[in-house]
């Protein structure tokens, strides 16, 4: 096996480690589709009687459904970090990084991981938008660039976390910075209203929020079918999610000595 | 300080050093705080041998052992396993490792089989091999009924024993095990050592450990090195630790008529009153009959004989002594703790 066969051989170990523990016990996964749920159902439910908020004479809860779905996936992914200072508070980290696989391979596996848990919430928000007659484009080919896009992101901040968790070595920490994190990026992105009626200060910031590439190309989608921006999309979270991967596979070590 | 084998290897020809498993000199490591862990130490590991690291919560030996298996990289110092340097190819050394953590370090939410299914994975075992190899392992270690539960179901013992087994998926040629019978009830630790020895004798793995417990050590150990504030304080075979400390002591309890003395070729009078004598001697066991022969040759009726002989606590005593004053860190005492009492997560 060359090095790279061996890396990729062994991120995929990693993340068929935690698919196994889900298969074992996934009730984690159906509690995490309960947030998504209330988002749709009521806030989504209350804000469909304002008329021209979703631009494009969608209904809001047809213009919310993507940015549900992205915010279910941050929420997951930016957890990882806990995950992975646990794993270091046990000795598992210890003992995996002991092994001939590189470090990159675990950063990676773990990543893809959350991306499995990604593609559990994307089909959730499918499944609940098709019982609540949600109107989103049901195409195959949609759906499997959605989940794709779920996939990409979840690995992004799933990298971030597990990078900010080498800086910040607690789980307390990281739950705390989990807080600090996911609701400004929230906020500041096109998730739940339109980038056109922020203030101007919150339209500079959300350019640079990932979570608003995201939610874009989830909803060039699932809803408009104008894929014009969804390349523009893909490059910024892929440079991101590198960027992430790198600095996590480096700092790593951090955690350890 | 340097190790008296240290000395020992440096007039050695290469081809000598090829039967060396672990050759570690000058190793130092200094944290960012300014905490020198590891302070100048240097020994070596036999082909074959089970080599005991002792030493006071914060010695060191954790740190040793990390820089050694390439987790955590050495301020200064030189580190090769098997002939292989595992700072320029630290991989390469991986693949001749097998780690056991001091925390329990199985993943609970795994089955048995699982836990080592996805090591065998990590170590690039053979797929024709694999099988063979997990179910070998889960057989040796008496876990192969277990091997599709839940680890978080499994006692302690099994934990601990099925994490040797996951660390002997890849054939190591060198295991490290970080106080392997930490937590353990009397019973599960016996098991647990016995597995140890199986291993060194059966398939030759060098074994290296770490452990609080002196007859433990005594008990497994060809040799030993005691640590003490990230210094090597003394080094060697156990008997020969023990008898540096002092030899065997007799006591007897005799009525009638005790001498003041005893011929040097027995041993000599360390303190004589009221019917009672303490002899200093080698070799207590052999020395009790001609010591009693000699003593009623003499007028005494001897009622009874005890020995007691230095233990490697004596030892450990002796050289810990400097840095047993600081009491071992809150961090040692969690992880001792969760892994005596975790299951699962």
């Amino acid at each position: 096996m060359s090095s790279l066969q061996r890396s990729v051989s062994s991120a995929f170990t990693i993340a068929e480690m935690e698919a196994r523990k889900l298969r074992h016990d996934s009730t984690e996964l159906w509690m995490r589709t309960v947030q998504p749920a209330l988002w749709l159902l009521i806030f989504g439910e209350v804000f469909n009687a304002i008329r021209g908020l979703a631009p494009g004479g969608f209904t809001y809860i047809q213009y919310i459904a993507p940015g549900v779905l992205a915010q279910s996936v941050l929420f997951i992914a930016i957890f990882y970090g806990i995950t992975i200072v646990w794993e270091r508070d046990v000795g598992l980290l210890t003992k995996l990084l002991s092994t001939p696989s590189p470090r990159i391979s675990v950063v990676v596996g773990k990543a893809l991981a959350a991306g499995v848990r990604g593609i559990f919430q994307g089909i959730m928000i499918f499944a609940l938008a098709l019982i609540i007659g949600v109107n989103l484009r049901f195409d195959p080919l949609d759906i499997a660039g959605v989940l794709l896009v779920s996939v990409l992101f979840a690995m992004c901040f799933a990298s971030l976390s597990m990078t900010l968790a080498s800086f910040l070595k607690t789980r307390d920490r990281m739950m705390g910075i989990g807080q600090v994190i996911t609701m400004p990026l929230f906020f500041a992105s096109n998730a739940i209203y339109p980038i056109s009626l922020m203030p101007a200060w919150l339209q500079t910031i959300s350019v640079y929020n990932p979570l608003s590439y995201v939610v874009d190309a989830m909803r060039a989608m699932l809803l408009t079918g104008d894929y014009s921006g969804v390349p523009v999309d893909i490059v910024v979270l892929l440079a991101f999610t590198t960027a992430f991967i790198l600095s996590s596979s480096v700092l790593l070590k951090r955690l350890i000595e | 300080m340097t190790a008296p084998q240290q000395l020992e290897t440096t007039g050695e020809s290469e081809e000598d050093k090829g039967s060396l498993a672990v050759q570690v000199s000058g190793l130092t490591k200094v944290y960012a705080g300014g905490t020198k862990a590891v302070d100048d130490v240097s020994f070596d590991v036999k082909e074959g041998e089970i080599f005991g690291l002792l030493g006071p919560n914060g010695a060191g030996k954790t740190t040793t052992i990390k820089m050694i298996t390439t987790i955590s990289r050495p301020t200064a110092g030189a580190i090769r396993v098997f002939g292989v340097d595992a700072l320029s190819t630290p991989e390469k050394v991986r693949r001749m490792l097998g780690f056991v953590p001091q925390a329990i370090s199985v993943d609970g939410d795994l089955t048995g089989y699982e836990n080592l299914l996805i090591f065998a994975k990590l170590f690039y075992v053979d797929r024709e091999q694999r099988d063979k190899r997990i179910h070998e392992a889960l057989g040796l270690f008496g876990l192969a009924e277990r091997a599709n539960d839940l680890v978080k179901h499994y006692s302690g013992g099994m934990m601990r024993r099925l994490e040797i087994a996951q660390a002997l998926v890849n054939r190591p040629k060198l295991l490290f095990l970080d106080e392997p019978s930490i937590g353990l009830d009397p019973y599960s630790r016996l098991q647990v050592i016995d597995h140890i020895k199986q291993l060194n004798r059966n398939f030759g793995t060098t074994i290296m450990l770490t452990t609080h417990d002196m007859s433990e050590a005594d008990e497994l150990c060809d040799r030993l090195a005691i640590m003490s504030m990230g210094r090597i304080a003394t080094s060697g075979a156990p008997k020969e630790l023990k008898r540096s400390v002092g030899g065997d002591v007799l006591t007897v309890a005799a009525t009638g008529r005790l001498p003041d003395s005893i011929p040097s070729n027995l041993g000599t009078v360390a303190s004589s009153s009221q019917g009672t004598m303490k002899i200093l001697t080698v070799d207590g066991e052999r020395a009790i009959p001609r010591i009693t022969e000699y003593l009623e040759g003499e007028g005494a009726v001897v009622e009874s004989v005890s020995l007691s002989r230095p233990t490697l606590d004596d030892v450990f005593m002796k050289y810990a002594e400097g840095s047993l004053q600081q009491d071992g860190t809150y961090k040692d005492a969690r992880s001792a703790r969760r892994s005596a009492t975790r299951h699962g997560r």
